[in-house]
């Protein structure tokens, strides 16, 4: 048996349809509620077309993904790496995954937290909220990869109200804020382009879920689009919130995209932000139980574990480690951080990857051709 | 039956015997029952017994049909002449004591004529039922208004009448250790998924228990998830609504002494489709289809919704909305939660006591719980008045869902949501909605997602699920349950779009 394809019962299969919101959600999460201040802070008002940039490079990163993974019969990232660099090196870069995706899903974790404690309940412990939400991941994540990928479709439909509601603030949009048109310099614009990886984390997903998929002929499409919808809301919010705010009150809102909501007010509701961060719940929830439920997964791909276990060692750590922080300023960098390592290892990981793939792929065939002759 | 019949033991030969022997061991057998009747005629020179259990049989039939034709002129009779003679339909042979017992336990009539080797047993039971009713738990304004009743010849007979197709398959089942019940496995032959019906009769046949008390504990032995509070099997006491689904490829089972029919698989959103929605014209349907689901929200989020936007989110009140608030509140001594229980507590304590009390007294306690306890509370400044309405608005819309089962469902779930929001507010709801919906995607119904068509995906589905199109769009029948055949009717050609004055 070829231990790097892996066979999936055709049960657990899911259609590629559901690619696009599983893109979608695991990468709209708290990354976006942030995303236009640090953009702007790089480019200014220009920030839109660092976003334009950095959606460009990340489908070229998606493609590379596709090419990786297309090279293989059914196989996901893990059964690339032992390919590619043998059995431990390949379980060295898998457990960096895992620490990897630990780390994300504590940020989005703290991040929510934070948040809710800022806009809803200023004295509200952690433990509180973080046992609530990790509850819910184990809960979630216990059924599996179909449950995962339900809740992320209908959670998406959910949330997706949210948009509408945006309306207000873009009538309050002001021109002038965009001029002068294409002032930074494209160091800059790049530089701008890097600082939305945070909130285009999450992609790596297809590199774990691909085998899983029953019609890959579609995949590429439905991935693509998924991205695509990622690339338009960034793009949405912070095109809205250079607009809205003026140049100086921009780089002082940690997350703008919930100010944005504030403006809106109707008769029977006042602050309307307050609802937007209770059903930004809706849309942290997918992105944090398809992290879980792929940190669980990987372990059990490496190490034979029981994902139960797995799960369960995850949820106290996640407890402990979401429980504990305090300090604001922690976790910002502990955020930059992620963003930073998740660079390289989402982006320029398979980049570099690709070209091993395919000399390990000529090499093999000249092997064999030369042990034909 | 193998089971029960060798509890009793009896190995011995028991026919050919006298008219004595015979009668003392009928008697052993069947403990000497004071309503078990033997009778020793003669004629001819034979002598013959009838026996059988007084007030499970009929009497005129037995006098009319069995005793006259017996006893006239004096005839030489045989078991064999006898059962062609005698103008009852299916006579059994017997010549075992165990099966002549639960023959006639069932309402048979048994004759034995001296020295035959075969005794004759003909069923002629006295089954006391209700005649066909109309349905007063699941009523409908419109459509047919019978409903099932405990008899389960007379529930077939409506099915049948309603689907009389020779398509439709019932097979019988026996469940039931100690006491027995019949049930019937209803289908369509050549549209029900066969997968569907093979799980459902599976499930039946491999249930062991001593006793079914009804159709509806039925299903709690043979549902996919015995932990959840949601119902997963469709259960109605309507042929209509029965028969409707049997011939949209579902699986109905009926059983014996219950007029409750189980329909499965089925999905959260049938239970608030009525087929009253069919009758209506489709957009008036629709409408009643949607403000249902509308009812569904408001009857479980409305309540904590004021509990939590008036225990932590002032701000989210606009201030013309919140000083009316205030002042409705202002001599209210409680937290917000232990109002809302209160009150909730109180609508469903009218509510049990209005299901247990005869009609006429019902209505008054509904009048004095519901306004004068009412009037006095806010008036004593127990709760504010601005509640008494959140609470009336919720308890109304739990009750627009067509089925029972998943009104109390949801009025049940509103008190975990009601303390939640006392605790968390609008996070804590929110968390409980993010619950309820992995729970529901988790959940199955006869194998088969809970959510269909929502999750997995099927967009055609939606116009048979959650609003209604004119009959033209619906020539297919459901694709999330895998119908044999899809097509109800011919699709309609296209007509050519008529120009203005053509």
């Amino acid at each position: 048996m070829n231990p790097t394809n892996l066979t999936i019962k055709p049960t657990m299969r899911i259609k590629a349809f559901y690619l696009f919101f599983i893109m979608t959600s695991i990468q709209t999460g708290s990354g976006i509620m942030g995303v236009p201040r640090y953009i702007y802070m790089q480019s200014k008002q220009d920030a839109w077309i660092s976003v334009l940039i950095a959606g460009v490079l990340v489908h070229i990163v998606l493609a590379a993904m596709f090419a990786i993974l297309n090279h293989y019969e059914n196989t996901d990232i893990l059964g690339v790496q032992t390919d590619l660099f043998g059995k431990w090196i390949g379980k060295l870069l898998g457990t960096i995954y895992i620490i990897y995706f630990f780390f994300v899903l504590l940020s989005v974790t703290m991040d929510y937290i934070q948040v809710v404690q800022t806009f809803i309940f200023p004295r509200l412990s952690a433990w509180v909220l973080a046992s609530v939400l990790v509850l819910l991941i184990v809960y979630a994540v216990m059924s599996g990869l179909r449950v995962a990928v339900g809740i992320t479709f209908i959670f998406f439909f959910l949330s997706l109200w949210l948009l509408v509601f945006l309306y207000k603030s873009v009538t309050y949009m002001e021109i002038t804020h965009f001029q002068p048109f294409l002032s930074a310099s494209p160091l800059e614009l790049l530089q701008g382009a890097r600082h939305t990886s945070y909130s285009y984390l999450g992609m790596e997903i297809l590199f774990f879920i691909y085998p899983f998929i029953s019609n890959k002929e579609k995949a590429k499409l439905a991935t693509h689009l998924g991205l695509g919808m990622t690339t338009f809301l960034i793009l949405l919010v912070t095109v809205i919130s250079i607009g809205y705010f003026s140049p100086g009150e921009l780089p002082e809102q940690i997350w703008p995209v919930l100010v944005l909501f504030k403006i809106v007010e109707y008769s029977v509701v006042g602050r309307f932000d307050v609802l937007v961060v209770t059903e930004w719940m809706m849309v942290i929830l997918p992105n944090m139980i398809l992290l879980a439920w792929m940190i669980s997964h990987i372990t059990k791909r490496l190490y034979h574990v029981q994902q139960r276990k797995v799960l369960m060692v995850v949820a106290i750590l996640l407890l402990i480690g979401a429980g504990i922080t305090k300090h604001e300023y922690f976790i910002l960098q502990f955020i930059n951080g992620v963003a930073a390592s998740g660079f390289w290892i989402a982006f320029v990981y398979p980049i570099i990857l690709l070209p091993m793939v395919w000399l390990k792929g000529k090499w093999k065939k000249s092997k064999k051709a030369g042990a034909k002759t | 039956m193998k089971k029960r019949g060798s509890r009793r033991g009896k190995s011995k030969e028991l026919l050919p015997s006298s008219i004595e022997n015979l009668k003392t061991n009928l008697q052993e057998a069947m403990h000497n029952n004071p309503d078990f009747q033997m009778q020793e005629f003669e004629t001819g020179s034979q002598r013959m017994l009838v026996f059988y259990i007084s007030i499970i049989v009929k009497k005129q039939q037995l006098n009319n049909h069995i005793l006259t034709p017996l006893l006239e002129g004096d005839k030489q009779w045989t078991s064999e002449k006898l059962s062609n003679a005698l103008p009852l339909g299916n006579s059994v042979a017997q010549t075992k004591m165990e099966e002549i017992v639960d023959a006639l336990i069932m309402g048979s009539v048994g004759i034995y004529i001296e020295n035959e080797t075969e005794l004759l047993t003909y069923p002629i039971p006295d089954q006391q039922k209700r005649q066909v009713d109309k349905s007063d738990k699941e009523s409908t304004v419109l459509g047919p208004q019978d409903s099932f009743t405990e008899s389960l010849t007379t529930n077939i007979n409506l099915v049948r009448w309603r689907v009389n197709t020779g398509d439709l398959v019932t097979e019988k089942m026996i469940i039931g250790e100690r006491v027995p019940t019949e049930i019937r496995l209803m289908y369509l032959k050549s549209l029900a998924n066969k997968e569907d019906v093979q799980t459902m009769r599976q499930r039946l046949q491999d249930l062991v228990v001593d006793r079914i008390e009804d159709a509806t504990p039925l299903t709690y032995y043979i549902e996919d998830s015995s932990t959840s509070i949601f119902p997963q099997f469709y259960q109605t006491e309507l042929p209509s609504r029965f028969s409707y689904s049997l011939t949209k490829g579902r699986v109905g089972v009926l059983v014996d002494k219950s007029p409750t029919g189980i329909m499965a698989p089925t999905s959260l959103f049938s239970f608030f489709e009525s087929t009253e929605d069919v009758y209506m014209r489709w957009n008036v349907g629709s409408f009643i289809r949607i403000l249902r689901f509308f009812a569904l929200i408001i009857s479980a989020l409305l309540t904590p919704a004021y509990v939590a936007a008036i225990t932590f989110h002032y701000e989210v009140i606009p201030t013309p909305l919140l000083t009316t608030l205030g002042s409705s509140r202002a001599a209210v001594p409680f937290p917000p939660v232990f109002e809302a229980l209160l009150l909730e507590l109180l609508i469903e304590l009218l509510r049990e006591a209005g299901a247990r009390l005869p009609t006429k007294v019902g209505q008054t306690i509904g009048i004095v719980g519901g306004i004068v306890v009412g009037q006095a509370a806010v008036a004593a400044g127990l709760t504010s008045n601005i509640l008494i309405i959140v609470v009336a608005i919720s308890a109304l819309a739990s009750f627009t869902a067509p089925s029972y089962l998943i009104g109390s469902t949801i009025r049940v779930i509103r008190f975990p949501l009601i303390l939640m929001s006392g605790i968390l507010g609008l996070i804590g709801i929110m968390a409980s909605i993010c619950f309820l919906i992995i729970h529901l995607l988790k959940i199955t119904s006869l194998g088969r997602p809970y959510l269909l068509p929502m999750y997995p995906f099927v967009g055609k589905d939606f116009s048979k699920t959650f609003y209604r199109l004119p009959y033209y769009f619906n020539f297919k029948r459901s694709y999330s349950y895998k119908p044999q055949d899809m097509i109800r009717f011919p699709k309609k050609k296209s007509r050519k779009m008529k120009d203005i004055d053509e």
